[in-house]
């Protein structure tokens, strides 16, 4: 492993690890209310201070971290399997199939991302999921195009046709040979991805389109606080900065990745 | 290389400043005749735009904003008295004459007598959606100051659906351009949009007040912080409507603050079509586990007072004339397992012949306390083991057309014109239109039919607590809060008061110091 | 480049299509009735009225007939009326429009007057002190959501300083919160560009010709930078469009990307078809142009 790439790994995998075991982190539970202690500064009980239903800011930040980020990382994983496999594919056989699947990802290309979303959550009602499912809709485009362009590159480079003389079948060469070289590029590109993606996600949910309370979700727990911006600034500044760092991790660990991997010449 | 960055860099702070309108925001201040006015309650989606009394709810902008006058108006005890009328005289069960006062004249000059009476009053049962229904006119005479009204049916409250903005009293020949209309109020509206209204002073005012500012501008901010951050730049006299979040915000000496108890209540029906909540214990059970007291005091930040039943207490049947179950989680809980709900799983959810008990919550987002009520319930009836799924969706119209939910809370003005009866017809009887819980009780629905025939405030009240009493020992509903009203205002503005009717908002005594 | 034109304008039709079917189509998701909801504050309203309302509509035609008529209502301006406030469509749409460019024109051209000297002091000065602050805060910039920096713009500038008014048109705060997101991204990819630029052989050969930094910043450097610029600028309109929405929604800015949010709480389904699809067909058209006047520009691009 990569020495320059390591404190970026070390810093994102803890990311990844609170979120997987946030039940277990958070001080309080996220979800239980003590009206008699609502919007309670930040003191040495509440580290973050508590919301307007009493309760814990912390725990409820570190409960979004899971919201957040599982959806995020999910989303992403689908559209990055989902949209380089139809570009290899594409790619890889040419023809009709090709130019129908390039067509199509065009018309999906042709919406911005955040418009189509708000209106195809609003279309089908507020909700995580429903938010993830319209920023996928549109997000795939980017990886069918750009692991297609890959395809091409490769299809025609020796080794391919000895592996056809060889007698591997088109799927073999497709997961042994093409898929591996792509790999790299659209690792990179994810990864610098992700930050866009956590914030596009919390972004929608901060109009109130995307998780519905009483989730833990930093967009969500942000729009619940506008109003507070005032008279208990931690309600929302917490998740605030929590969106900012994550982000800034995954940016950093992006920008790491592609200068170890140097697939700037090849995008 | 220098001189360049520092020309890119000059550009564009001259496009910063060009650009915006510059730092002077306090130009309200300074005028003492003009009054800017920031208001939630103005917009499209109130279905109150334009001034026109006679289309959907604009005639609430009409009487809010001082530009038109009804018959008879509220006094803060939400009893009537005369206000372009004189005087009334009950001629029998179905007819009712009104005498119209000598002075009152349109903003426009003309003088108001039995026939422009005669004459707006047949142009708004032509042209309303609700008024016909709630009048029930059979026929309007009117012989000078004069108007004799004959019903179809007895009609007890007809001076109090008189009282209704849409009652408010226009000169219909100068006709509705542009959602202007010619009223008697002390202002009159001198352009109108979806958001923002323009009133001058009507020089012609018949009321022994007389206006004192020269021009008001009524501006419909929708946004509640917004609103609060406008009023705290200085941008605004007044404002209503304020998130209560950031009402301590301006609980100190540099605004005033109006508030007073309005008839809006925030209930939550029980859909007896659903099988569990057939049985009185589990409605008992969750009325119980509703903490109003601190949904008051905290999520609404004080701006209202705990709920018995529909009615606030400035009303006589309204406040502590019933009672209802107090809040206790123990209680709660122990009827519940009367009930045979018991967590035989430990899931921390009451369950009975292996399913959980499980609840549909059915509200909307547009009122910002019903979301709060809604999250307050939900953790609250998990305490006593009870899984309650919100939905909180401004689409809830189709959920109830479907019948899918199994509590439907709202927020809704039981009382808008002082008598009880409208809250009954229209959400408690059998078959009524806004009956989300499919309640039927034989001797609420009988009782009605009596209501209905009474004459008098006093026998009309005591009616009224004896229904109200049997909703809330039947727990069909449960009551969070009455809520308060707020105006803020710089501490310059004098006479602008909150009504606990919500109708009169801007008023001939209003002024700026 | 004539005959190029016209074949991008042909690859068009397919693609409009493509876009307006897909809107159409997301909107029968809807459960949502569209005579029931005009029929809801009328009180009670017989089926046989409705029927007769929905036959009136063309609503009880089969789906693609339905899309028929309403691209043809796409293409003359007509998308009918709005659920609310019974205003026409696109009237409603047309109106809101020019604030939402207003935004957007401001906040390109700040982008461009803060990223573009940034990234050039940053990449001329690489390595040193300006250049890693530069650097840091382009970073910090890109790392923020613009909901949270344009509360931050509230809470700082309108509230803490008094800077602002904030109710009125006042086009700053919305504006440079856009401007903020994209003008860090745009910095580093600036300073980029600038650095792969300084370090060609044409760039080392006038240097060692005597020919001064400035002149070799503004002649050479400058114009490839312009053509980064104008690519940057295509691809970001979208982010720029997607962003409009929030930014209105938070600074109560009149425009487009407002009207959608609230048509989404009311369910205004013809305001948000409108909305998507023209902001779609914008967003191509946008495209188009940027892709011809970067062809247009840079002549080692050849017309296919």
């Amino acid at each position: 492993m990569n020495k320059k790439l390591l404190p970026y790994l070390i810093l994102a995998g803890s990311l990844i690890f609170v979120a997987i075991f946030a039940e277990f982190l958070t001080p309080f539970d996220p979800y239980v209310q003590d009206l008699e202690g609502a919007l309670t500064p930040p003191n040495s009980v509440n580290l973050l201070g508590t919301d307007r239903y009493g309760r814990d800011v912390l725990s409820r930040v570190i409960m979004g971290s899971q919201t957040t980020l599982c959806a995020a990382l999910l989303l992403l994983l689908t559209i990055s399997v989902v949209g380089s496999l139809i570009g290899a594919i594409c790619g890889f056989s040419g023809g009709k199939l090709d130019t129908i699947l390039m067509r199509i990802s065009d018309i999906f290309l042709a919406f911005p991302q955040m418009v189509f979303a708000v209106a195809a959550a609003g279309a089908l009602g507020g909700g995580l999921f429903n938010a993830a499912l319209a920023l996928a809709v549109i997000g795939w485009t980017k990886y069918a195009r750009i692991s297609r362009g890959l395809a091409l590159t490769i299809r025609n480079l020796p080794y391919i046709d000895a592996a056809k003389m060889a007698g591997t079948t088109s799927a073999g060469i497709l997961f042994c040979h093409v898929l591996p070289n792509i790999a790299g590029p659209i690792l990179v590109t994810a990864a610098l991805d992700i930050g866009t993606i956590i914030m596009e996600l919390a972004g929608l949910s901060f109009l109130g389109l995307g998780a519905q309370p009483p989730t833990a979700e930093w967009g969500a727990m942000m729009n619940n606080g506008r109003s507070m911006l005032q008279t208990a600034s931690w309600v929302i500044l917490a998740p605030g900065f929590a969106i900012f760092l994550t982000v800034a991790i995954f940016n950093l660990l992006g920008d790491k990745l592609r200068d170890v991997l140097d697939t700037k010449n090849k995008l | 290389m220098q001189k360049k960055l520092l020309a890119a860099i000059l550009s564009t702070g001259i496009l910063f400043t060009g650009c915006g309108n510059g730092g002077g925001n306090n130009q309200a201040a300074e005028d003492k005749t003009t009054f800017t006015y920031g208001t939630v309650a103005y917009g499209v989606a109130m279905e109150n735009v334009g001034t026109n009394p006679h289309e959907s709810y604009s005639g609430w902008s009409c009487i809010r904003y001082g530009i038109g006058e009804t018959l008879f108006k509220f006094n803060e005890q939400m009893q009537l008295e005369p206000w372009i009328a004189e005087s009334f005289e009950q001629m029998d069960d179905f007819t009712i004459q009104i005498k119209i006062k000598d002075n009152v004249v349109f903003s426009n000059g003309k003088k108001v007598d039995g026939a422009a009476v005669k004459k707006c009053l047949e142009h708004l049962i032509e042209n309303h959606d609700r008024a016909p229904h709630d009048l029930k006119i059979d026929s309007i005479a009117a012989v000078g100051q004069y108007v004799t009204i004959h019903s179809t049916e007895k009609l007890p409250a007809l001076l109090n659906y008189l009282s209704d903005p849409y009652g408010c009293i226009i000169d219909v020949e100068s006709g509705f351009d542009d959602g202007i209309v010619i009223g008697t109020g002390p202002y009159k509206a001198v352009d109108v949009s979806d958001t923002e209204i323009e009133l001058a002073k009507n020089e012609n005012y018949w009321g022994e007040v007389k206006p004192k500012l020269e021009k008001i501008f009524i501006k419909s901010i929708t946004d509640g912080d917004t609103l609060t951050m406008a009023m705290q730049n200085g941008e605004l006299d007044a404002v209503q409507g304020l998130p209560y979040s950031s009402l301590q915000l301006f609980q100190n000496d540099k605004y005033k603050l109006s508030q007073v108890d309005t008839s809006r209540v925030y209930q939550a029906a029980f859909n007896f079509y659903t099988p569990a909540l057939q049985d009185l214990n589990v409605r008992k059970a969750i009325s119980m586990a509703i903490d109003k007291e601190n949904f008051t005091k905290v999520l609404l930040s004080g701006n209202g007072t705990p709920a018995v039943g529909p009615f606030p207490a400035n009303l006589t049947f309204g406040g502590n004339a019933v009672t209802a179950v107090s809040y206790d989680l123990e209680g709660a809980k122990k009827l519940l397992a009367e009930s045979g709900w018991i967590d035989s799983d430990g899931d921390g959810y009451v369950d009975k012949d292996g399913k959980n008990l499980e609840l549909r919550y059915l509200t909307y987002t547009s009122r910002q306390e019903l979301p709060l009520l809604a999250e307050s319930a939900q953790a609250n009836l998990k305490l006593i083991g009870i899984d309650l799924k919100v939905n909180a969706t401004d689409n809830y119209k189709t959920f109830l057309k479907n019948g899918e939910y199994d509590i439907f809370s709202k927020a809704i003005v039981t009382a808008p014109t002082g008598d009880p009866e409208y809250y009954f017809t229209s959400h408690i009887i059998d078959g009524a239109v806004d009956n989300a819980g499919n309640y039927n009780n034989y001797y609420v629905n009988q009782y009605e039919n009596e209501l209905h025939n009474t004459f008098g405030a006093a026998e009309r009240s005591a009616l009224a607590v004896k229904m109200t009493q049997y909703i809330l020992d039947d727990c069909a509903l449960f009551y969070a809060s009455n809520l308060k009203m707020s105006f803020v205002m710089k501490p310059n503005v004098e006479g602008f008061t909150a009504h606990p009717s919500d109708y009169y908002e801007i008023r001939p005594e209003l002024e700026k110091k | 480049m004539r005959k190029y034109i016209f074949e991008r304008l042909i690859q068009l039709v397919p693609i409009l299509f493509g876009i307006t079917f897909l809107t159409f189509a997301m909107m029968q998701f809807s459960a949502i009735d569209a005579v029931d909801f005009m029929y809801e504050h009328s009180g009670s309203v017989s089926d046989a009225v409705k029927a007769a309302k929905r036959a009136e509509l063309g609503l009880d035609e089969p789906f693609i007939v339905q899309y028929g008529n309403w691209l043809t209502g796409v293409l003359t301006g007509d998308m009918g009326r709005s659920f609310i406030s019974g205003k026409l469509v696109f009237e409603t749409f047309a109106e809101k429009l020019p604030a939402t460019f207003q935004l957007m024109t401001v906040s390109i051209l700040l982008t461009i007057f803060i990223a573009t000297p940034l990234g050039i002091i940053s990449a001329v000065n690489q390595n040193k002190f300006i250049d890693y602050a530069i650097r840091f805060f382009s970073f910090v910039g890109n790392s923020l959501p613009n909901f949270f920096v344009g509360l931050l713009l509230i809470y700082f500038l309108a509230l803490k300083l008094n800077l602002l008014p904030i109710i009125g048109d006042n086009i700053i705060m919305p504006a440079l919160t856009l401007t903020i997101a994209m003008g860090a991204k745009y910095t580093r990819q600036i300073r980029a560009v600038v650095l792969e630029e300084l370090e060609k052989p044409y760039v080392i050969g006038a240097r060692s010709r005597g020919v001064s930094e400035f002149t070799i910043l503004t002649k050479s450097v400058l114009p490839s930078a312009l053509i980064m610029i104008i690519t940057l600028l295509a691809l970001s309109i979208g982010n720029l469009l997607g962003g409009t929405v929030i930014v209105e929604t938070i600074f109560m800015w009149d425009g487009v990307g407002k009207m959608a949010i609230d048509a989404i709480l009311m369910r205004d389904y013809p305001l948000i078809q409108a909305y998507v699809v023209w902001m779609a067909i914008i967003y191509v058209l946008v495209n188009l142009t940027a892709d011809l006047l970067y062809k247009f520009l840079d002549p080692r691009v050849r017309y296919e």
